[in-house]
């Protein structure tokens, strides 16, 4: 596959210094797990897409928290990831990839770069208390402490760029609120771009796909923090002798909806569609064998299958590209697209 | 980095949980901030929309004041409901496209809270037509609204009066406020961006202009079905 200068470009800028190049540049830290997805009664009525209209189909996952920082930081405030790869019945597999936040930062490949060049991690600050006063009289919420240990951040940056860019405003707003999850499996997932799916009758529609927990949404109390490292093991014991489930719920846009700029959620007055539900049976080990395995993982959002595929959206569209390139300079296990084959659609 | 978590600093975070800095806040720093920055009432009612799925189960949380809020004065709004019940249902029967509708005395007002397909004036003005003398009963009891009586003599003021006291919709996603705010000073909404950190601010100013309001459009368990869609689905007959 031909990588593009931007694609190059935009990943090798997301590695942070306190990151590692053998390591996913974002999304950094996670753990795999493993379930199987069954579609609802009226999945094929809207994707005929293998996985829902065949009864069962096996699922690998993996979680994962959004920074691009090697160290576990479980309970700071940050995205997190659920990437899942549907195992279909001839053998070939297919992606879905989604996040906490429910928009994207930036509309194009283009804005993205100048989104992580702005949002470089830079050294933290206390906020003078003084300073914090001043902003308390003009109503304004002084930035948090920083956590302790933390010594970089991309939250000033990021703040500065959704300041000058009103398109970046919402995803920045959002990300600086969405705190931490009790457990991977208590929050909900957004695949944030519009993917079009083709149903039985052939009639295409325009959607957008969230994962919802049936254990509900909650997170920690960021007053009373559970420490570093929770959201794995608590996998692993929710996983040991029970299963979760989630929902796939699926929006179905109209004419005059943002198609092809993720950095706009639809409005939660569409119509949605209930997919299917997926069960987690089993989370990764703590062995290397499963780290390994898990780990070297190279997921890709455009990864589709005869009945789904990507919208017009240039974020989407380079996303392929971004995830190959990652997977080759991590010296993962390749992604589909890692190899030579010249397919760029 | 050095760790500043001083006393003074930890003081100054506890800042919006003390007494007088609360009452600093209430009494000086809000009043300053609604001078200094005054926002307009946003109007109330959902937004225009094209989308299908926006024209259908609209909300209207109409907040009517009562003209004489005592137990007595409540207690006579609540028998101008009372003995319309049939007039209502009927009317809403014959309206057709409402999903629910109900009437409640809260704090000092009679409001009505319905969920409804379409366009805002044509339900309006459907019910005038439909229940045009129950309207009378109602607006006899509220505050300001005697001179609209008959309301079938005064259709188009009666809308706006309506439009006028139905509760501003929050945004759904906390950014637009911004553009909602831009709009009602007759600003570009695509213009220069506003700092983000001041969105808390705006917010309270937002909340003096409009200190009743929706929160966000709702959420709805089959959401861009109108009533006909459901009736005709559930084969009831109309
Ligand atoms: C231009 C936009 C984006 C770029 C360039 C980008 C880049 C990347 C890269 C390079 C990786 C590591 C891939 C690997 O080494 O295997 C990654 C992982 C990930 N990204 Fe993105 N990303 C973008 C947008 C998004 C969006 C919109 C979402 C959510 C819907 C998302 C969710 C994730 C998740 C969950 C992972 C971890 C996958 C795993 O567990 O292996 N990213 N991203």
């Amino acid at each position: 596959m031909h990588y593009s200068d931007l694609a190059k470009r935009i990943v090798d800028e997301l590695l942070r210094p306190d990151g590692s190049d053998k390591l996913r540049p974002v999304h950094t830290i996670g753990i795999g797990a493993t379930g199987y997805f069954e579609p609802s009664e009226v999945a094929p009525q809207y994707c005929k897409a293998d996985h829902f209209i065949t009864p069962r189909t096996k699922a690998t996952l993996r979680f994962s928290n959004g920074s691009g920082s090697k160290t576990q930081h479980d309970d700071w405030s940050d995205v997190r990831g659920m990437a899942t790869r549907f195992h279909l019945s001839d053998g070939t597999d297919t992606d879905l990839i989604m996040m906490t936040l429910p928009e994207f930062f930036a509309r194009t490949p283009e804005e993205f770069l100048e989104f992580t060049l702005a949002a470089k991690p830079t050294e933290v600050h206390w906020v003078s208390p003084w300073k914090k006063i001043w902003q308390m009289l003009h109503l304004i919420p002084p930035q948090p402490d920083p956590y302790p240990d933390e010594e970089i951040s991309p939250n000033e940056g990021a703040i500065k760029f959704a300041n000058e860019n009103r398109y970046s405003q919402l995803a920045v707003f959002q990300a600086a609120a969405i705190g931490a999850p009790v457990s991977y499996l208590r929050a909900a997932y957004h695949a944030v771009h519009t993917f079009v799916v083709t149903g039985e009758d052939e009639v295409e529609r325009w959607v957008r796909f969230t994962w919802q927990p049936i254990d509900g949404v909650k997170n920690e109390n960021p007053l009373d923090p559970p420490g570093a490292d929770y959201l794995q093991g608590r996998l692993r014991d929710r996983l040991a002798d029970h299963t979760s489930r989630f929902t796939l719920m699926m929006q179905i846009g109209e004419v005059g909806d943002a198609f092809d700029d993720s950095t706009k959620p639809w409005p939660p007055h569409r119509q949605r569609v209930m997919m299917g539900t997926l069960t987690l049976d089993h989370a990764a080990e703590d062995t290397k064998a499963q780290d390994d395995y898990f780990e070297k993982l190279s997921f890709n959002p455009m990864l589709l299958t005869p009945g789904i595929r990507a919208s017009e959206d240039p974020v989407l569209h380079i996303r392929k590209e971004a995830y190959a390139y990652s997977s080759g300079k991590r010296d993962a296990t390749p992604c589909p697209f890692s190899g030579g084959a010249e397919d760029d659609q | 980095m050095t760790n500043k978590d001083t006393w003074f600093n930890r003081y100054v975070n506890s800042l919006p949980t003390r007494g007088w800095f609360k009452l600093l806040s209430r009494y000086v720093v809000v009043p300053y901030w609604i001078w200094r920055d005054p926002k307009p009432k946003l109007p109330g009612g959902p937004r225009e929309s094209p989308q299908p799925s926006e024209n259908t189960q609209r909300m209207m949380n109409l907040i009517m004041p009562l003209k004489d809020p005592s137990p007595m004065g409540r207690a006579m709004a609540a028998m101008a409901i009372a003995q319309n019940v049939d007039e209502i249902f009927s009317g809403l029967d014959n309206v057709g496209t409402v999903h629910t509708a109900r009437f409640l005395i809260l704090g000092d007002n009679l409001c009505m809270i319905s969920v409804y397909d379409g366009d805002f004036s044509n339900y309006i003005r459907d019910f005038i037509e439909t229940i045009g003398s129950v309207f009378d009963a109602v607006i006899s009891q509220i505050k300001g609204a005697e001179h609209m009586i008959p309301t079938c003599d005064h259709v188009e003021e009666f809308i706006e009066w309506v439009h006028d006291h139905d509760l501003f919709q929050a945004p759904d996603f906390p950014t637009d406020l911004f553009a909602l705010q831009d709009a009602a000073k007759g600003l570009p909404t695509d213009g220069p961006a506003h700092e983000i950190m001041t969105l808390p601010r705006d917010l309270i100013l937002q909340l003096h202009a409009n200190p009743n309001l929706s929160l966000g459009g709702g959420y709805r368990s089959y959401p861009g079905y109108s009533a006909a869609q459901v009736r005709d689905k559930f084969g009831v007959g109309w």
